[in-house]
């Protein structure tokens, strides 16, 4: 009786160190006070708990559960703390895996950290093409990143210039115009110069006339004077790159001055749900690139955004690709059959897999590949206060895209 | 050959026991230099290191601008600059030009201070608050220029893919905390001497200064050039530790630092900003740490400074201070607040009330043992 | 184009010149540089945000009680924080630092940093000379004409404002002839954050409410009164409709250079600094020590 006692308090005492070696500790690094923190934080949490209810990962044969680390980097106040974050998960909380980023210049920093202790760091959040750029200049020290999400920027103009493709048809219906005049308005950064440059090389043959380029700066809180100038150069489209809040303010002034152009491009503030409030509804038929929404890019976004917005009473904006970062981990390790980074790399590298916006396949630089049926991003308008998908026009769920005012469209959508 | 290190041994133990450990704020000080220097030897924790080599070039950095803004009365509120001078050069030139990475900190260093005399020239007319306002200008013309250049400058993106200095961290922290050691000594020599008083002078009464003779412009560019140098230097370490450097080491966030750091630790002290860093830093990453509260970290920081200037106005090492030194009366010099005679001169440190002559006991009052002992020196 | 040069700079001056008013008032008269101005405009329109969006009040409604209510924080904010330290200038400064940051994190933890948007009170918008001008930013210009008319009013034809002006003139000579200048200092506080805070609520619609946009507004502000003449509202006026015309000429005339609006003004500013080190209108304090 006694000898059995002792083997149960024995088994008692040895389950929970046991119990603690069983986890793979993924850290989620983003600025957790913000929205973009708040959605990796909530893409990772839906994962492991659907991955833990399932039994967990399996290890080389052993089922382990995740452990998820909530780091807060505060990445947009200053990118030291960044990086002393990014350092205190990976020595203090002994994090395996890292998942996140968010402001550029701080990824690039926090990069050489995960890359000095050989850490496999999954980016989702920054879109700079240099991340990508490391992994080719020095293959052995960076190959530890993979960006998921999303494109970097030189693929995200590719996919801007086949949507105004597809929709220019249904613009010069609408105008009764063989050209119509495009102003570029575009924030003074460096990820928008491939797509300024693009535009500007691309437009003209696609039979528009590119009017003027404007710069105005990411934390802009007026565009008066800009928005009045693209108004008097007589401008039919508002091609727009912006990722900061001006974005708001462009959505804002446009409807208050009820400008008959239109705004189509890269709104990153665009595609939040916040924006419709943000711009006090004036933001109606502001069009731009997003990731996320209830239509069937894949089999798995509409479960995924469906399930998202039951939990977290908001609809996921592209940083929630921490959901498709950690099943990617998963599928890897359990195809590597080990947790070991060095081991899992060359497994991510030929990995195809299907995420929740798009399908999953990495280029040489780490980077995922552009395409159609692979990822391409959607294009979403806002419709009286509604975020519509309206591209890729033949995937399931889409609705057509709308002009402004008198300039209805024709009911179908454009091929 | 053993003679002559036994004799500097015991010439240093000799030194030690009389300069420095008769006085609190120097053992302490001292303390504190060996304690940053043995840091790595006690604990071998990489991110404990990269704490303490960034509370280091912060230290540099806000001890520089209280050179400036303590001792010469320029309080300036764009020290950023110079700081992202120093980093953004000495980034630039290792990665474009490939020079190594020692020249590329004193390039940066040079720049700095290049950028400091030309700050310093254009604001030498200009007085107090108008100053300081002044110079809350120039880090973001800066920035400006450094946007309409991405392809030179990296844009929003800055410079990344450094070397750093060394390879493994612990060589990365020693070069950064005996720079550190070496810079703070220097600027407090400075602040110190000769040079150091005149620039006092001229803070306290530039007109009267002038009046005396003093070349008042020559010395506050001298101080502008002095202040930028250090504070690029602090920069260029940044920016080699961290491998890269961007617009965030030109914000106005951290120029406000430099001044929070600065009136925080008590102006015109040098040693001030230092204890500041010292102190602030490692506080707010540590609340960073934890999950529940990590994010109130900014807030707690500004409650506590604001909370801690209540009550210490002229900052927190002038209250420390007085505290735990008490100047003697009539030599000024300091002795330790516990000590009931001054270690100089003799005199009784604090003023010991009279006891009024009520129930007079002769003996005791002219007792000439008591009389005689007081005066005598130590 | 120069209609529109013309027009645009005009009303973004109006709204620096409200922002820069308070400021300098406070500067003008109690000699403090106060960080935390544009926070309370901050607060000024997160209040605003709060009571339109949470109880429904009417527009005009909401925003006195917001001005209201945020002018007497900062009383309460200054007889706490400021006047114990009022001796000591260095700690005044990092005070209203320190607030200025308390502020944008309490808002940041209240409204996370998502971006809100505030209805205008007027919609719609006017065409002059062919230039597209929303009502509510000429309701700016309006409010701000009204503000400077009514600082000037209690300034030159109270007994306040003549308290305030010889307290600003010389502190410790009204002190003796008896002036109660604690009181006359809480005076100007509240003018000068009522004026921060109608600068919030009337220009909160036209820009974007997050809890770091006291940030610019600092920068501009600090442009401008330096610009001016620290202490000179006059020179305050000039000093805005400067840096709006400036800005405005800037996107104009260099469309691709537009996000250099606010270097070029800044750079202006140190121009003019260096032909006037007091700025236009400002008043030299040799004799102060």
């Amino acid at each position: 009786m006694l000898r059995f006692i002792a083997l149960a308090a024995a088994a008692a005492l040895a389950a929970p160190a046991a119990w603690a070696q069983d986890k793979v500790k993924i850290a989620i690094l983003g600025p957790m006070a913000f929205a973009q923190g708040e959605n990796h934080w909530a893409g990772a949490e839906l994962a492991r708990d659907e991955i833990n209810g399932a039994g967990g990962i399996s290890v080389g044969g052993k089922k382990k559960q995740i452990e998820l680390v909530r780091v807060d980097t505060n990445e947009i106040q200053s990118v030291t703390d960044a990086t002393n974050a990014m350092e205190r998960a990976i020595t203090r909380d002994k994090a395996d895996f890292v998942i996140g980023g968010f402001r550029s210049e701080a990824v690039l920093a926090m990069q050489e950290v995960a890359m000095d202790n050989k850490k496999l760091f999954l980016g989702v959040g920054a879109a700079d093409a240099k991340l990508g750029g490391n992994v080719e200049k020095d293959y052995n020290r960076y190959k530890y990143w993979f960006r998921v999400s999303p494109l970097n920027s030189p693929d995200l103009g590719r996919t801007i210039f086949t949507v105004l493709g597809t929709i220019a048809g249904q613009i010069r219906a609408s105008l009764h115009k063989e050209t119509p005049k495009v102003a570029i308005l575009a924030e003074k950064v460096l990820w928008t110069q491939a797509i300024v440059a693009g535009a500007q090389a691309n437009l003209p043959k696609m039979k528009m006339e590119v009017v003027g380029l404007w710069q105005p700066s990411a934390t802009a809180t007026d565009v008066t004077a800009e928005l009045a100038a693209i108004e008097r150069a007589g401008a039919d489209i508002v091609f727009t790159a912006l990722s900061g809040p001006v974005g708001i303010v462009v959505g804002r002034q446009m409807g208050e001055r009820n400008m008959k152009a239109i705004a189509f491009g890269i709104n990153v503030e665009g595609q939040k749900d916040g924006f419709w409030q943000a711009t006090a509804a004036k933001g109606n038929y502001v069009a731009t690139l997003d990731t996320y929404a209830e239509v069937e890019m894949t089999p798995k976004t509409i479960p995924f955004v469906k399930a998202f917005k039951a939990r977290f009473q908001k609809a996921p904006t592209y940083t929630a690709a921490t959901y498709d970062a950690i099943n990617l981990l998963k599928e890897s390790i359990e195809k590597a059959g080990s947790a070991d980074a060095d081991k899992l790399v060359p497994v991510l590298e030929q990995s195809n897999t299907v995420g929740t916006a798009a399908s999953l396949e990495f280029t040489k630089t780490h980077d995922p590949v552009w395409g159609i049926g692979k990822t391409t991003g959607i294009a979403v308008q806002w419709q009286d206060g509604e975020k519509v998908p309206f591209w890729p026009p033949q995937v399931k769920g889409m609705k057509p895209f709308k002009l402004p005012g008198e300039r209805q469209a024709k009911a179908e959508p454009a091929k | 050959m053993a003679t002559s290190l036994s004799f500097f041994a015991r010439r240093a133990w000799v030194n030690l026991r009389n300069d420095v450990l008769v006085l609190p704020s120097r053992t302490v000080a001292l303390a504190w230099a060996a304690g940053i220097l043995l840091l790595p030897l006690l604990r071998d924790d990489p991110y404990l290191l990269r704490i303490v080599a960034m509370t280091c070039i912060f230290a540099v950095y806000a001890a520089s601008w209280d050179l400036l803004a303590g001792y010469a009365g320029q309080v300036s509120f764009g020290h950023a600059l110079f700081f992202g001078a120093g980093a953004y050069t000495s980034a630039l030139a290792s990665l474009e030009l490939g020079i190594s990475p020692w020249f590329g900190i004193a390039l940066g260093a040079a720049v700095a201070s290049a950028a400091g005399v030309a700050v310093g020239y254009l604001c030498l007319r200009l007085r107090g608050s108008y100053l300081s306002l002044a110079t809350l200008a120039f880090p973001l013309i800066t920035l400006g220029i450094l946007f309409a250049f991405p392809e030179r400058s990296g844009g929003e993106l800055g410079v990344s893919g450094l070397r750093p200095l060394f390879a493994s961290r612990t060589a990365n922290y020693y070069v950064i905390a005996v720079a550190m050691l070496a810079l703070v000594y220097g600027l407090w020599a400075i602040a110190d001497s000769r040079f150091g008083l005149v620039l006092h002078a001229i803070r306290d009464d530039e007109v009267a200064a002038r009046a005396s003779g003093i070349n008042t412009p020559r010395y506050k560019l001298a101080a502008f050039a002095i202040s930028a140098c250090a504070a690029g230097i602090a920069g260029a370490l940044y920016a080699h530790f961290m491998r890269g450097a961007g617009p965030s080491t030109l914000e106005v966030g951290l120029s406000f630092q430099a001044v929070i750091w600065g009136i925080f630790g008590g102006v015109a002290t040098i040693y001030g900003p230092v204890v500041a860093v010292f102190v602030l830093y490692p506080l707010t990453e540590w609340l960073g740490s934890f999950t529940a509260f990590g994010e109130l970290r900014l807030l707690i920081f500004a409650v506590i400074v604001l909370v801690v200037l209540l009550f210490m106005p002229r900052g927190l090492t002038p209250w420390v201070r007085d505290r735990i030194e008490t100047p003697c009366p009539r030599c000024k010099g300091p002795s330790a607040a516990w000590r009931a005679t001054c270690r100089i001169c003799g005199v009784a440190l604090h003023h010991v009330p009279r006891v009024p002559a009520a129930a007079p006991s002769p003996p005791a009052l002219t007792d000439p043992g008591t009389q005689r002992a007081s005066s005598r020196l130590p | 184009m120069l209609q529109d040069i013309l027009i645009t700079g005009l009303v973004n001056g109006g709204v620096y010149a409200l922002l820069a008013m308070g400021f300098s008032l406070i500067f003008g008269v109690a000699r403090i540089v106060n960080i935390a101005h544009s926070a309370f405009y901050m607060l000024a329109a997160y209040c605003l945000y709060t009571l339109l969006t949470y109880t429904g009040m009417a527009m005009g409604l909401a925003a006195l009680a917001s001005v209201a209510a945020v002018t007497a924080l900062s009383l309460l904010c200054y007889r706490l924080f400021i006047e114990p330290v009022r001796q000591h200038e260095s700690a005044v400064l990092i005070a209203t630092i320190a607030l200025g940051l308390i502020f944008q994190e309490l808002m940041l933890r209240l409204f996370g940093g998502h971006y809100l948007g505030i209805p205008n009170a007027l919609e719609g918008v006017v065409s002059f000379l062919g230039v597209t001008i929303p009502y509510q930013r000429l309701l700016i210009l309006l409010i701000a004409g009204a503000s400077l008319a009514a600082v000037w009013f209690v300034l030159h034809r109270t007994r306040l404002g003549l308290a305030i002006r010889a307290t600003a003139n010389d502190l410790e000579v009204a002190n003796l002839m008896g002036m109660d200048v604690r009181t006359v200092a809480m005076a100007t506080m509240a003018i000068s954050v009522a004026l921060a805070a109608v600068a919030g609520v009337s220009v909160a619609p036209v820009f974007v409410v997050d809890p770091f946009m006291w940030l610019s507004p600092l920068v501009t502000v600090l442009a401008v009164v330096v610009l001016g003449g620290l202490g000179s509202l006059k020179g305050s006026l000039i000093g805005a409709l400067i840096i709006g015309y400036v800005e405005a000429i800037t996107v104009f005339l260099l469309p691709q250079g537009a996000f250099l609006k606010g270097a070029v003004a800044l750079s202006i500013m140190v121009v003019v600094l260096l032909a006037r080190p007091e700025g236009l209108y400002g008043v030299a304090f040799e004799e102060e020590r």
